[in-house]
């Protein structure tokens, strides 16, 4: 599986051979490590964003992305993980449906069943989520097996009321990891008539509480924002790199919306001058993206909070 | 006495700040990421597909169906012809040609935005399934009726955004707005009102599209843009024709 793993699309396609040998030894010194030190724990961070009905591989026409994606491989790919790692979140940044007639002749069924049979965790809703209205999501809710985080959409006047949450806790032996949902402006990208009542609240101040009550309150030890925000733009437009630096308490941003295939995820100082890291995987279930956190528990000492963490962009 | 009193609060706030440092049990030590790209390498899992199977069954009887062919490769991805491109002309014309068969007095269309154009079509056999890549959406045709004052603001947003797909019209850009314009080969005349083909999407506001939200004189034509192009396909093959589009100069840099 480790031949499978790239650091950067380019670099991969340079290194090659030396880069897989590279690879598989960081795995087994990490992974050695997180064995001998019974204080360690691993916890595997899986993400998509985008896939925008991509239940099959693109088809061989000789377009851009002939024969990449696919459902059938992405499970298969994230149950080798499964099985290897003790610790496994799989998250979805939205946008899950539209984009093949997968969605116009099923309407979402086929994308909520697929990701459920996946395990995914949790997931947010991006704009074409509302492409059949709000009753066309709601509609296939009871398809999906995990949960959808929205913090910043009231849906309190819509059919939609309840059928989502601001954010969920998964405890994993002992850790706490805090996701919550982070969606954009509906107006002027979703037909007025697809998202109804829905009221559109400020990104940046949720997230912030969000995150504050995440950390500090519910006391977690990581904080994941699933965004639909976008990653960044040329204008003042609120994205993942304005939420990544105006925001605290928030440690990894997984975002969408903008099907940028990052070379590798970008660390960004937030407010408190600690680390936002904010990754995207391109789109259509092309890549799938992880993050390996490492975490020591504190033996009641005093620990001093945004001292830098080792980053390696090796698993 | 005071003295006491601030160093106790001291002490309770110091207290207070190491219970809150140490209450988060972890810390992260280290980070490492990747990522992997879903290619032919991997193996499937036929649970999964076991599951969809029954989908794309139904799915493909549908969709593989050929309704036409196309003479050339029709690329969404146009920068290099901007601001036209070959699908923009292709699918501005045919959804105009549709419309006009259920309203003929339509002065010119921008039936969608470059960005609501989803995928290539493809040259050879063109599919079902090409044309719900193509144009996913269930957007409606619309005419609006837009006052010629208002137009410019419209051809300015075609201008600004560097071109969009449009048909009966002619214009340049010069420093993102329209210059020498012609609606259906006559210049803009403030005094007209203009009947303009768009969708339900761009109506509404959809992609930042000024003007048409305004408006409340227009008509539904009862047809969806999907359609219009599924038909326009469909008939073309009947008469023999191949699909084809050229860069045929409607909108140009001045």
């Amino acid at each position: 599986m480790e031949e499978l793993l790239k650091l950067s699309r380019r670099n991969f396609i340079k290194t090659g051979a030396l880069a897989t040998a590279t690879f598989a030894l960081a795995l087994d010194s990490m992974d050695a490590l997180a064995l001998e030190r019974t204080d360690l724990v691993k916890l595997t961070i899986l993400h998509t964003n985008d896939v925008h009905s991509r239940i099959e591989p693109f088809p061989l026409d000789g377009s851009k992305y002939q024969g990449l994606g696919g459902t059938a491989r992405r499970a298969a790919l994230v149950g080798q993980i499964r099985i290897k790692e003790q610790h496994v979140l799989l998250l979805d940044a939205g946008d899950i449906f539209q984009g093949t007639p997968y969605f116009n002749l099923y309407g979402g069924e086929v994308e909520m069943k697929m990701m459920s049979a996946m395990r995914y965790d949790a997931a947010t809703m991006g704009n074409h989520d509302f492409d059949n209205g709000l009753e066309g999501f709601h509609k296939q809710l009871p398809h999906a097996d995990f949960p959808i985080l929205c913090s910043n959409y009231d849906f309190s006047n819509t059919l939609l009321h309840r059928s989502t949450q601001p954010y969920k806790i998964f405890k994993k032996s002992g850790l706490k990891i805090g996701v919550f949902g982070i969606g954009l402006e509906l107006k002027g990208l979703v037909d007025d008539r697809n998202y109804g009542e829905t009221i559109y609240l400020d990104p940046v101040k949720k997230a912030n509480e969000m995150a504050v009550l995440l950390k500090n309150e519910l006391k977690c030890d990581l904080v994941i924002c699933l965004s639909h925000l976008g990653y960044k733009y040329a204008t003042a437009k609120v994205s993942d790199q304005v939420l990544a630096k105006n925001t605290r308490n928030i440690d990894l941003i997984i975002g969408g919306h903008t099907h940028t295939f990052m070379e590798q995820p970008e660390d960004v100082k937030n407010l408190d001058g600690e680390i936002t890291t904010i990754n995207q995987v391109g789109f259509a279930g092309i890549n799938l993206g992880r993050i390996d956190y490492y975490f020591e528990k504190n033996k009641g000492k005093l620990v001093k909070t945004g001292s830098p963490y080792l980053i390696s962009n090796e698993i | 006495m005071r003295c006491c009193r601030s160093f106790r609060i001291y002490a309770i706030l110091l207290l207070a700040c190491i219970i809150a440092s140490c209450s988060s049990g972890y810390k992260v030590v280290k980070s490492s990421r990747s990522d992997y790209s879903i290619n032919q390498d991997l193996s499937a899992d036929s649970n999964i597909i076991k599951k969809y199977l029954p989908y794309k069954a139904k799915l493909d009887a549908e969709m593989s169906q050929v309704i036409g062919r196309s003479a050339v490769l029709m690329s969404k991805k146009s920068s290099d012809t901007l601001p036209e491109s070959l699908l923009s002309n292709f699918f501005s014309d045919a959804v105009l040609q549709q419309a006009l068969k259920l309203d003929a007095d339509i002065d010119f269309a921008l039936p969608s935005t470059k960005g609501g154009l989803r995928v290539d079509l493809p040259k050879g056999n063109v599919t079902v399934s090409n044309v719900f890549e193509l144009m996913p959406f269930e957007n409606e045709l619309v005419v609006f009726n837009v006052k010629g004052t208002e137009v410019q603001s419209i051809l300015n947003f075609i201008a600004s955004t560097n071109g969009q797909p449009v048909s009966r019209l002619k214009m340049k850009i010069s420093n993102k707005l329209a210059v020498d314009v012609l609606i259906n080969g006559k210049p803009l005349d403030p005094n007209k009102t203009y009947r303009i083909l768009t969708s339900d999407y761009i109506g509404g506001g959809g992609d930042n599209v000024p003007v048409f939200k305004g408006i409340t004189e227009k008509k539904v034509l009862g047809l969806k843009i999907r359609d219009a192009l599924l038909n326009h396909i469909k008939e073309s093959e009947a008469r023999g024709k191949t699909l084809n589009a050229e860069l045929d100069g409607r909108i140009t840099k001045a």
